[in-house]
């Protein structure tokens, strides 16, 4: 019998599901401790909401093991339920129910005295700034107020693992930083955050480490650092006043890299390694008497490794 | 989990692509100096199941009576079929098997009763349907609940629905139609048999949800059981006043031995071998339903 964890709060090893003859997940392995953000990277139908699914004990998988605070998902879903929130992509509130009321609702479903529910909502209600529709059918909620309620839904019993299926769809950008925000305190007091997500920029701010879903299984794994690193390349931009100058440093840059010009904008970008890159683009351009009027570096990004995950076909990890 | 340490260890303001968090908290959140919840109480795990039940239950009631249109036009229905059939056939009064009755709104009413019943159990059904569809079970589905609960507090808050229900069609029978049983205490004892009835058939109706999933095809289904069970009955004629053919099936139908009890109770006639037919179908219908129902309303799939 699998004794509970004290560090590794989610363990995956080789899972799989099918649907028939559809596989959604093929031999997929990846963990997380306490305390830490774990995105799940990838496009849709890649199969991040099946390893939720199955984490969250709301459907078995075909093959392989999977424990979640220890337990093992298919033999002790009622132990693992007791220690875990979710945010699904879609929305699970009682409609005919005010904010609050589902949050008490929900609250004395997990074990609160109603005076407990109440001032958990309460608290709650006011963190998610849902204090003015408190009161208001959940009918009558726009989708981001549905969707920060569903958020505070998923935290109400102070779970150590929350599931997060892609929390930012559907949220404006003040939303999403406030969730951001959440997350990151949440991780630093000792949960486990699981996230999946289409937005790089949310895997790439929040997560201590990240997994690329793609066609059901892992092609890339690492920090954020580590991704951009094999498969990113910091580049720099440089801006000309015309375009005689930008064709110039095209015929210049082409010896030594492999430039891309926007023409409408009069950029040329060229993958750069570090401050000598930088250094060295400078002094070619100068030595070919080309003048510019701009240079910005940039990091890459997760976007970058997605593409290129892509471009290659999704080679395995 | 370095990676998160030093993440966390750099005030998040630093980050250039960041957000300015303090901003965010006074804007949005409203909570300067806010920590997070997660440690600061009792960390909830579950609760017991007649205590979800209840919670379960309490939500459904009061989402049946919170809207005073629905509660309008649910109790009006039954009285308006009431009127119209009493009135249509009231020349049926004088048939043999009728007469007995006084009038054929005396026959009629605890057929009616009966129909209340079916009705709000068909009702059971397509409202676990829409739980399903809103996604709210989905949640419970992540939650430390016992499925089971869902469809106990179903069934039960539809068959305190149909107390109401039937209370109000009655009172509106004695006071506007000039229906007469002859004792409270036998039509009180009418209207309890129904709401086991209505209670019982309603775990056959939940079963029926749990195996298909379209509402359009659940009403279809469900109509298609509920006219011919009541055509097919004692509801509206004396069966011995039907073709041969119908009167097998009518025998053979378990809504003609609840109709028949509820006709006895509420109008003070021998009851016979019909009651206990009755309660024995209902207990038959809740365990088959029942088993189903769970079985098919399983946590993962």
């Amino acid at each position: 019998m699998h004794q509970p964890g004290r560090d590794v709060r989610i363990d995956v090893r080789s899972l799989g599901k099918s649907y028939g003859s559809v596989e959604a997940l093929i031999d997929v392995t990846l963990n997380a401790k306490a305390g830490s953000v774990l995105a799940v990277l990838g496009h849709n139908g890649a199969g991040k909401s099946t390893l939720v699914d199955i984490l969250a004990t709301r459907s078995a998988p075909t093959s392989g093991e999977a424990t979640v605070c220890g337990w093992d998902v298919t033999r002790f879903g009622r132990h693992i339920r007791r220690h875990i929130g979710m945010a699904g992509q879609f929305v699970g509130l009682d409609d005919s129910l005010s904010g609050r009321g589902n949050l008490i609702l929900l609250a004395r479903l997990l074990g609160a005295s109603r005076k407990q529910a109440k001032e958990r909502a309460d608290e709650l209600i006011a963190l998610f700034d849902l204090t003015d529709a408190a009161t208001r059918k959940v009918a009558t909620y726009s989708g981001g107020m549905r969707r920060r309620l569903d958020l505070a839904a998923s935290v109400l019993g102070r779970p150590d693992v929350l599931f997060l299926d892609e929390p930012s769809t559907g949220l404006d950008p003040m939303s999403r930083a406030a969730l951001w925000w959440f997350i990151e305190r949440l991780a630093a007091d000792g949960t486990t955050v699981l996230l999946t997500t289409q937005y790089l920029e949310e895997a790439d701010h929040l997560a201590s480490d990240v997994v690329v879903l793609g066609a059901g299984r892992v092609v890339a794994r690492g920090t954020p650092t580590q991704l951009k690193s094999s498969f990113g390349s910091r580049t720099a931009t440089v801006t000309f006043a015309d375009d005689t100058s930008m064709r110039r440093a095209i015929a210049v840059l082409g010896l030594a890299a492999n430039p891309t010009a926007d023409e409408a904008r009069r950029t040329v970008t060229v993958p750069v390694t570090g401050a000598a890159g930088v250094t060295t683009l400078v002094r070619m351009l100068d030595a070919a008497g080309v003048f510019a009027t701009d240079l910005t570096t940039a990091e890459p990004t997760l976007n970058d490794v997605y593409m290129t995950l892509h471009e290659h076909g999704w080679p395995a990890s | 989990m370095a990676g998160l340490m030093s993440r966390h260890a750099l005030p998040a303001r630093h980050d250039p692509r960041s957000y300015d968090p303090e901003a965010t908290v006074t804007l949005y959140l409203r909570h300067n100096g806010y920590q997070p919840p997660q440690r600061q109480g009792p960390q909830w795990t579950g609760t017991r199941l007649s205590t979800q039940v209840a919670v379960l239950a309490g939500r459904s009631l009061r989402a049946a009576f919170s809207d005073y249109r629905l509660v309008f036009f649910g109790l009006l229905q039954p009285i308006v079929l009431l009127l119209l059939f009493s009135q249509v056939f009231s020349a049926l009064g004088t048939l043999p098997g009728v007469a007995e009755y006084q009038s054929y709104l005396n026959f009629l009413m605890p057929a009616t009763m009966v129909n209340i019943a079916l009705a709000t159990a068909m009702s059971s059904g397509v409202g676990l349907l829409a739980e399903v569809y809103t996604g709210f079970v989905g949640r419970l589905r992540a939650m430390p609940v016992n499925l089971l609960a869902v469809l106990m507090a179903r069934t039960v808050s539809d068959a305190v629905r149909l107390a109401v229900q039937l209370a109000v069609a009655v009172l509106a029978a004695v006071y506007l139609l000039d229906f007469q049983p002859p004792n409270a205490m036998g039509t009180i004892a009418a209207m309890l048999l129904c709401v086991v009835f209505g209670w019982g058939l309603s775990w056959i109706f939940v079963a029926l949800a749990t195996w298909q999933h379209k509402p359009e095809i659940m009403h279809a289904a469900s109509f298609v059981v509920m006219f011919p069970l009541m055509f097919s009955s004692s509801a509206y004629m004396p069966v011995n006043s039907m073709p041969g053919w119908l009167q097998a099936v009518s025998k053979a139908n378990p809504v003609t031995y609840a109709i028949d009890a509820t006709r006895a109770l509420a109008l003070g006639k021998p009851v016979g071998s019909a009651l206990a037919m009755a309660v024995l179908l209902i207990a038959g219908a809740a365990l088959l339903g029942g088993a189903i129902s769970a079985r098919n309303f399983r946590r993962t799939r």
